[in-house]
């Protein structure tokens, strides 16, 4: 295996990468390889439907399944081999209808090379040996390091664009561009491109598209539940039987709430549904009782202590503890060999499984945290903000936003949090804000200090706060009293920050590491192009930060 | 003797002893112990398990250094620290937050007992609402129970032999062993509806999931209860790997009844199954000889080597990973002891 698409991959001198029988993550050799073919596959499919969709056509079923295809080998989400060889044959006869559509409507056309002609065998120890055709370290061996590390760059943001337009997707919003722009990709892909400004300028392209997708989730967010408002969220457990939903998906989390009206059963969101509680039409449902735990690498912990079922949406999966492997379920994209796997949107057998499990014993002391400032209630105030900008009384904004993750380095986020200066704001998004989202902030110019904007899924939110801010100011937004600090550790981030640069968004601090996959060359043309920093101690940033808006 | 002892501190002020054997790591030693603290990736990179040691000396290798900037103020991945004696580690963590392997003990009420063949009972218990655990009969397929005589405090350990499950139903097959005494309840005295207290589940025979080999189940006569269960969780989650059962029996009639069989394979259509009789009458086809024989002639070169797992008495044990050591598969065997 060779995999080094996320923040925590192994380092070592020799390079960034997890190369050995198991990956930082825990997935395993197999399960690495066989998503590297899965993907491969994939750039075939793109190589019929981007002609397809050329020609003014397309197979929805065959663009939705790469959406979702994509999205099962983002990190932490499908661990599960047995799933990989049941979606290599799909792409394959997926792949074949494509084709088959492809050349019904433009007779005589060419029939394609590369992965749009591979045929995998279908079982498991037959595909084994197949999967060196896919292998990344080949590539990086014949193109160098650069060209490899730049077509990572477009295979991860890619992934990224991909579970957000495959959120977007469950909850009914499509859009052709959206297809397109994936196949688009895919075939470049699958093209063996190796002109570093060609992958430079994808790349932006899907940053640019990725834009277009978070709107289409904003909307389907806000469209299936209502425009978030501000929120005080229960943290603390109330008696009586409970289920825990983790991951992104609100659609899951509706369904599991759907499956409990009336049964008495408590659910709770964990991790990056914390934001589900701010929309009215999922707060409408009075057992969403409150927020438990935190991040996703605490799960162990938090799990194995919560008292009821728990369901995964989508990442970030850790390997399931004996202690609580058999009321853990899985839905959507996420997979783990021996563990449920809801696929049918029925969470029947989760109610059944919090009935029969304790709940929790006793009410804790109530405490809660306030979240919900996605736009509309941030622009809603802001003649608020302006004001007190103009008036001196807020100095500089800071959005911390990202994921978190497991490595102590993160602790650079919450010294920022605490140390930023008490005439600055805080806009938070991503589940990176459990490192200081349950502090007290306190208040500025009437409003909280810290606003929540909500999930990672949100980032669209927290860029059109910036565009709305430049407009009041009339300046661009780097010329804003505004530093974004992004933490990423998965492919979704890899995305949010293409879009960033896409829309010319310079300076952002990046961190806790640089991307593995980005070679020095690589990220001095970042660093000259975009302003991309690495982050130092929060101390030295917020400085600087302030000196340069200064 | 343990050469060390590890003094676990967790943030809510609790005291964990944990005894260390000399070279172990805190995280082998904590889940020896039956504390399994978070762990990701177990070498040292990924920061999930780290922890500081307040007191007492030890050895931290191969991780990734830009992960621990407090070295120097105790602070160390504990899948990679090796104490050199006693040490003293503060944990992040609350106590009642560490997964911990505790062995329950629950009442249960008998719902059925039924003769399922030749001297086999199967004993259906239905679980009674416990405090932490509610009513849910939750183990991995392979492990087991020990079963208390009510009123006498003789108890006995039987595999599961059903699924998990939310309805605290669990199931049992029983040998009946002239003369043994939990053999005697079950078939004298034995009621719908008596409670017995049931210990676990426990126990290390259960899938290697993760896994990517063919998978071989050799069992014979009630050491097919933990391989049943096993089978049936492979069917419930539509697994795909070749699954290959060899069932040993002395005669023909001890063989598993036709519609088991044919349950299994509607659940594992790439089943493949060989009964093995070592002393069959006249009519008898079949392979004749030990489950271990069986296994032998199946592990002919050019298969792909599958993992082994093996529930029976000692002989059958022994006489499995000789066969699995000439081939070269030692350390694929699974066991359990009958
Ligand atoms: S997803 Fe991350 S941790 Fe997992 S194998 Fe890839 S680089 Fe390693």
């Amino acid at each position: 295996m060779f995999c080094y698409q996320c923040e925590q991959t192994m380092r070592t001198d020799a390079g960034g990468g997890c190369a050995s029988d198991k990956g930082v993550c825990g997935k395993d050799e197999v399960t690495a390889d066989l998503q590297d073919l899965l993907i491969y596959q994939l750039e075939g499919i793109g190589q019929y439907s981007t002609r397809l969709h050329a020609l003014g056509e397309a197979d929805a079923a065959a663009d939705s399944f790469t959406l979702y295809a994509l999205f099962t080998t983002l990190t932490n989400v499908n661990f599960n081999r047995q799933r990989f060889v049941d979606l290599i044959a799909e792409a394959a006869r997926t792949r074949d209808r494509v084709r088959d559509a492809y050349l019904a409507a433009a007779p005589g056309a060419e029939k394609l090379g590369g992965p749009a002609a591979f045929q995998p065998f279908q079982t498991l120890v037959e595909l084994q040996p197949q999967t060196k055709i896919a292998s990344l370290a080949a590539g990086a061996a014949t193109f160098g390091e650069d060209v490899a590390g730049l077509r990572a760059l477009v295979l991860y943001g890619l992934k990224g664009v991909a579970a957000y337009a495959h959120h977007a997707e469950v909850l009914g919003r499509t859009r052709p561009e959206v297809a397109a722009g994936v196949a688009h990709a895919l075939d470049f892909l699958a093209s063996e491109p190796s002109d570093i400004n060609a992958l430079l300028e994808e790349a932006l392209a899907l940053g640019k598209l990725n834009f277009g997708v978070m709107e289409m989730l904003d909307a389907a967010n806000t469209g299936s539940f209502g425009t978030p408002e501000p929120t005080n969220v229960r943290t603390t457990p109330i008696a009586g039987k409970a289920i825990l939903v983790s991951g992104h998906d609100l659609r899951d989390l509706h369904g599991v709430l759907e499956a409990t009206k009336g049964t008495g059963i408590n659910v709770y969101t964990h991790g990056e549904l914390l934001p589900a509680h701010s929309y009215p039409k999922l707060k409408a449902y009075p057992h969403l009782a409150g927020n438990y735990g935190s991040a996703w690498q605490n799960q162990q912990l938090e799990f194995a202590a919560f008292p009821g079922p728990i369901v995964m949406t989508s990442n970030c999966l850790i390997e399931p503890q004996p202690a609580y492997r058999n009321r853990i379920f899985t839905a959507g994209p996420v997979g783990w060999p021996g563990v449920r796997h809801i696929g049918d949107g029925n969470f029947a057998m989760v109610a059944q499984a919090a009935k029969a499990l304790p709940g929790f014993a006793e009410t804790a002391p109530e405490k809660t945290i306030l979240i919900g400032f996605g736009r509309d209630t941030v622009l809603g105030v802001a003649d608020t903000v302006v004001g007190a900008v103009k008036s001196g009384v807020v100095k500089h904004f800071f959005l911390i936003g990202g994921c978190d993750g497991a490595a102590p380095g993160r602790n650079y986020y919450t010294d920022f949090a605490e140390k930023a200066p008490q005439d600055t704001i805080l806009m938070t998004l991503g589940c990176g804000k459990f490192r200081f989202n349950m502090q007290d902030h306190g208040t500025i110019g009437g409003l909280p200090r810290l606003l929540d904007i909500g999930q990672c899924n949100d980032s669209y939110s927290a860029i059109r706060i910036a565009l709305a801010l430049s407009d009041a100011f009339q300046c661009g937004v780097n010329d804003l009293p505004l530093t974004l600090v992004v933490s990423w550790f998965e492919q979704k981030a890899v995305a949010v920050l293409l879009t960033l640069l896409a829309l010319g968004v310079r300076n952002v601090r990046l961190g806790p590491t640089l991307p593995a996959f980005l070679t020095p060359a690589v990220l001095n043309v970042l660093v000259d192009k975009f302003g991309i920093q690495p982050i130092t101690t929060a101390e030295a940033d917020i400085e600087a930060a302030l000196t340069r808006a200064a | 003797m343990p050469d060390s002892q590890i003094t676990l501190l967790t943030r809510d002020g609790a005291r964990i002893e944990v005894p260390c054997a000399s070279g172990d790591t805190v995280l082998d030693a904590a889940a020896g112990a039956g504390y399994h603290l978070p762990a990701m990736c177990h070498q040292g990179t990924c920061g999930l398990c780290h922890a500081r040691v307040t007191s007492g000396s030890y050895e931290m290798s191969g991780y990734t250094e830009s992960l621990l900037p407090g070295r120097d103020l105790g602070d160390v991945l504990l899948c990679r620290c090796t104490p050199e004696g006693n040490v003293t580690v503060q944990l992040p963590c609350r106590e009642d937050q560490i997964p911990r392997h505790q062995i329950p003990l629950r009442d249960a009420v008998v719902e059925r007992i039924e003769m399922v063949w030749e001297r086999a009972v199967c004993l259906s218990l239905r679980l009674q609402p416990h405090d932490e655990l509610g009513v849910a009969a939750d183990f991995a397929p392979g492990q087991y129970m020990e079963l208390a005589i009510p009123g006498t405090g003789i108890r006995r350990a039987y595999s599961l032999a059903n699924l998990p499950n939310w309805d605290g139903l669990i199931e049992f097959l029983i040998r009946i062993q002239p003369g043994g005494q939990f053999s005697a309840w079950l078939t004298g005295q034995a009621r719908v509806g008596d409670t017995l207290t049931v210990r676990g589940p426990a126990g290390r025979f259960v899938l290697d999931e993760a896994s990517p080999r063919p998978r071989c189940f050799v069992g014979g006569g009630c050491g097919l209860a933990p391989i049943l269960s096993m089978l049936r969780h492979l069917a419930e989650f539509q697994d795909s790997q070749p699954v290959h059962l060899i069932f040993g029996a002395n005669q023909e009639a001890e063989l598993l009844p036709e519609s088991e069989i044919a349950a299994l394979r509607a659940g594992l259509p790439q089943l493949t199954l060989t009964l093995a009789v070592m002393n069959p009458g006249p009519a008898w086809n079949g392979f004749v000889g030990t489950a271990a024989a069986a296994l032998d002639a199946s592990l002919a070169p050019g298969v792909t080597e599958p993992d082994i797992y093996v529930c029976g008495p000692p002989k059958m044990l022994l006489a499995v990973e000789e066969v699995a050591a000439r081939h070269g598969l030692a350390g694929r065997v699974i066991a359990e002891r009958l």
